[in-house]
C-alpha cells in the first residue's frame, strides 16, 4: 500500500492523534525551543526572538558566581541521596516481602507500605513539621522520655536537613518502588529455586544467585531512568522543607532557578541554569544507558 | 509436601535455626517499617481531634486527650478551605476526564502498527521524558497561552503523560485483532471500533490511568502556587502549602505558646492545620483500599513496557 493510500485509510486515527500532538507541541516542544532564552537578554516586550543575543554570558556568570560551588554541592548531595542512596532499599523490601510465606501478612504490609506514595508532599511536610516540633512534637517527646534533650528544632538545623530529606523520601517511596521489583521477582522461573533447594542452597544464597540476577534487567532500567534526575530531583521536598535555619543547605539548582526566574525576573539567567540541569541529565542517561548496554545487555533504546 | 517435611524433619532442626532467625528478622524489619508509616499518621489524626490549646502543651501520642470536633468545625466554617476544596474536586474531575479522553485517543491511534509516522511520533513523545525546556520557558509559554491565572493551568499541562500513554497503548495492543476485524466487516469505522469494542474491554487500564491522574490532580500544589497569582482559584493543597510555608518562615511552632495566651478559643493554627491535613487526605484513604489492586496492576503494566 502506498503512503497516500495509507494516509487516506488512517485519517480517523490521525484525527484522534491531533489533541495529543498539539499538546506535545505547545506544552513540551515550544518550551524546549524556549531554551534559546539562555543565550538572550530577554524582555517581555520584545519576546524571545526580538531580544538581543548575549552568547554564553549567563553560563559564564553562573560558573564564576559565588553561589555556584554551594549550589552544585547541595544539588549533588540531594541527587546522590535520591538516585543512589535510596535506590537499594526498595529492592531489599521487595526481597523481604517475597520471603513471606503468610500471604495475608504480606498483603497487609504491602497495603501499608504503598500508602504514603499517595500523600502529597505538602501533607507529608505539614505532618513532619508537627511531629518534629520542639518539645511538643511526638519525636521530641520520645527523646525526652529516653532522657535526651526534647528541644531539638530539627527543621531549623542545617545538619539534620539531608537526613530528614532522605528519611522522608524513603518513607514515602520505599513501598511503591518495591512493586516493580516484586513483579519482576514473580517472573523469575520457579524451577531454578527448586533446583537450588535440591542442591542445598540456603535462602540467602538463593537470593544472591537466583533472584538478584533474575531481576537485573529491571534494576538496570530503573537505575538508568533515575540517574537522569541527578541534578534536578527533589524540588518539592526541598522547597517545602526550607526554613530560615537550613537555608544554607536547602538551596539547590532548582530552587535557584525558581528564585532567579519567577521571583527576580532574570529569565535568561534562570533558563541557562535550567538548561545546564537538563543537558547534564540527558548526558547522564545516555552514558548510563550505553554502559548498561555493554555490561548487562539492558538498555532503554 | 507433608511427607517430605517429616522425612526431612531431622535435617531441618540442623539447618532450620538460621532460617528461622532470618524469618523472625524479616518480620521485625517489615513490621517496624509498617509501624513507622502508621504511627505518625495516627499521631496527626489524634492531634486533629484534640483541643488545640491542650495539644500545644505536648503529650499527645496516639489518642486525643481532650476530645473535640472544634478544629473540624473551624475548618469548615472558614470559607477559604471549603472553597479550595471545591476547586480541587472540580479540577480533579475535569482534568482526569479530559486527560483520559486525549490519552486514550492517542494510545489507540499509536497502536496501529501500519500507521505512517507512528515510530517518529513515539520517539518524539518519549523524548520529552528525558529532556524539557525547564521551568522558565515553560512559564513563558503558559503565559503566552493565557494559562497563567486561569483555571486551565490545572487541566492543560497534565493532559498527556508519556508513561500513561505507553501503558494504554500496551494494553490496547493486547486486545485480540480478530475482534476489531469482525467489527470492521460489520461496517464499523475506527471511531466506532474504539468506542464500542476497545473501550469496554479496557476498563482495567482506564481505571488505573484514571486513578493515577486523579491522585496527581488531587495532590498538586505547584501549579496553584506558581501559576495562580490570585488566591481565589487555589486548590486546597496550595492553601495548605501557603499555611505551611508561612509557618516554616515565622517559626510559628515555637510561638504556639503565645497563641495560647492571646487566644481564648480552643483552636490554634496548629490544630486547624492538622484537621485540614486529615480532611484533605481522607478521600484518598477511603478510596485507597478499593483501588489498590488497580494501582499495583498499573505499576506492573508500566514496568513491562518502558
Amino acid at each position: 500500500m502506498s503512503i497516500t493510500k495509507k494516509l487516506i485509510r488512517f485519517w480517523p486515527l490521525y484525527l484522534m492523534l491531533v489533541p495529543c500532538i498539539i499538546y506535545y507541541i505547545l506544552i513540551c516542544y515550544v518550551p524546549m525551543g524556549g531554551v534559546l532564552l539562555a543565550f538572550k537578554d530577554y524582555s517581555f516586550r520584545k519576546g524571545i526572538w526580538g531580544s538581543p543575543w548575549v552568547g554564553f554570558r549567563y553560563f559564564q556568570m553562573f560558573f564564576t558566581s559565588y553561589d555556584f560551588p554551594r549550589l552544585l554541592k547541595n544539588t549533588l548531595i540531594v541527587g546522590l541521596i535520591k538516585c543512589i542512596l535510596e535506590f537499594p532499599f526498595a529492592i531489599i523490601l521487595a526481597l523481604l516481602l517475597n520471603e513471606f510465606k503468610n500471604e495475608k501478612f504480606k498483603k497487609i504490609s504491602q497495603t501499608i507500605t504503598y500508602l504514603p506514595h499517595f500523600l502529597s508532599t505538602v501533607i507529608i511536610v505539614t505532618m513532619l513539621q508537627r511531629i518534629l516540633a520542639p518539645n511538643i512534637g511526638i519525636l521530641n517527646q520520645f527523646i525526652g522520655k529516653l532522657g535526651g534533650d526534647p528541644g531539638t528544632f530539627f527543621l531549623m538545623e542545617p545538619k539534620y536537613f539531608f537526613q530528614l530529606l532522605f528519611s522522608m523520601d524513603l518513607w514515602r517511596n520505599i513501598g511503591w518502588d518495591s512493586i516493580i521489583y516484586l513483579a519482576a521477582i514473580s517472573g523469575v522461573d520457579s524451577a531454578l529455586y527448586e533446583a537450588a533447594s535440591i542442591d542445598g542452597c540456603t535462602r540467602l544464597k538463593k537470593i544472591w544467585y537466583i533472584t538478584l540476577p533474575g531481576i537485573r534487567g529491571t534494576i538496570g532500567l530503573l537505575f538508568i531512568m533515575g540517574v537522569g534526575g541527578l541534578l534536578s530531583s527533589g524540588f518539592e521536598q526541598i522547597y517545602l522543607l526550607r526554613t530560615p535555619g537550613n537555608m544554607s543547605v536547602a538551596d539547590t539548582l532548582d530552587t535557584f532557578v525558581l528564585k532567579m526566574g519567577l521571583m527576580n525576573g532574570q529569565f535568561g539567567y534562570a533558563t541557562a541554569v535550567g538548561l545546564i540541569q537538563g543537558i547534564v541529565g540527558l548526558i547522564l542517561v545516555i552514558i548510563c544507558n550505553r554502559l548498561s548496554k555493554r555490561f548487562t545487555g539492558v538498555s532503554l533504546w | 509436601m507433608k511427607a517430605k517435611r517429616t522425612v526431612n524433619g531431622r535435617s531441618k532442626i540442623k539447618s532450620g535455626r538460621p532460617d528461622q532467625i532470618i524469618q523472625v528478622l524479616i518480620y521485625c524489619v517489615v513490621i517496624g517499617l509498617c509501624l513507622a508509616i502508621i504511627l505518625p499518621c495516627v499521631n496527626i489524626a489524634a492531634l486533629s481531634f484534640n483541643d488545640g490549646k491542650d495539644a500545644a502543651k505536648g503529650g499527645i501520642y496516639f489518642w486525643p486527650r481532650l476530645f473535640t470536633l472544634d478544629n473540624y468545625r473551624q475548618v469548615f466554617k472558614d470559607g477559604t478551605i471549603t472553597k479550595a476544596y471545591m476547586i480541587t474536586i472540580a479540577r480533579t474531575v475535569i482534568g482526569t476526564t479530559a486527560s483520559l479522553a486525549v490519552t486514550s485517543f492517542a494510545a489507540y491511534a499509536l497502536k496501529e502498527k501500519e500507521l505512517p509516522g507512528r515510530k517518529l511520533l513515539t520517539i518524539l513523545i518519549t523524548f520529552t521524558m528525558l529532556f524539557g525546556g525547564g521551568m522558565i520557558p515553560t512559564y513563558i509559554q503558559y503565559n503566552k497561552l493565557g494559562l497563567v491565572d486561569h483555571f486551565g493551568v490545572y487541566v492543560v499541562p497534565g493532559l498527556v503523560s508519556v508513561t500513561y500513554l505507553l501503558m494504554m497503548r500496551t494494553f490496547f495492543e493486547s486486545i485480540p485483532e480478530s475482534l476489531e476485524e469482525s467489527a470492521k466487516l460489520d461496517g464499523c469505522g475506527y471511531f466506532g471500533i474504539f468506542t464500542r469494542i476497545v473501550l469496554p474491554l479496557s476498563k482495567p487500564v482506564i481505571a488505573v490511568v484514571g486513578l493515577y491522574t486523579a491522585v496527581n490532580h488531587w495532590n498538586d500544589w505547584f501549579s496553584g502556587a506558581f501559576y495562580m497569582r490570585s488566591s481565589r482559584l487555589w486548590p486546597v493543597q496550595t492553601v495548605l502549602q501557603q499555611m505551611l510555608t508561612r509557618a516554616m518562615a515565622n517559626k510559628e511552632v515555637t510561638s504556639v505558646a503565645q497563641a495560647i495566651a492571646q487566644n481564648s478559643n480552643s483552636v490554634t493554627s496548629d490544630s486547624l492545620k492538622m484537621a485540614a491535613v486529615v480532611i484533605t487526605t481522607v478521600p484518598i484513604l477511603c478510596l485507597y483500599p478499593f483501588v489498590q489492586k488497580y494501582f499495583t496492576k498499573g505499576a506492573m503494566i508500566g514496568a513491562v513496557k518502558e
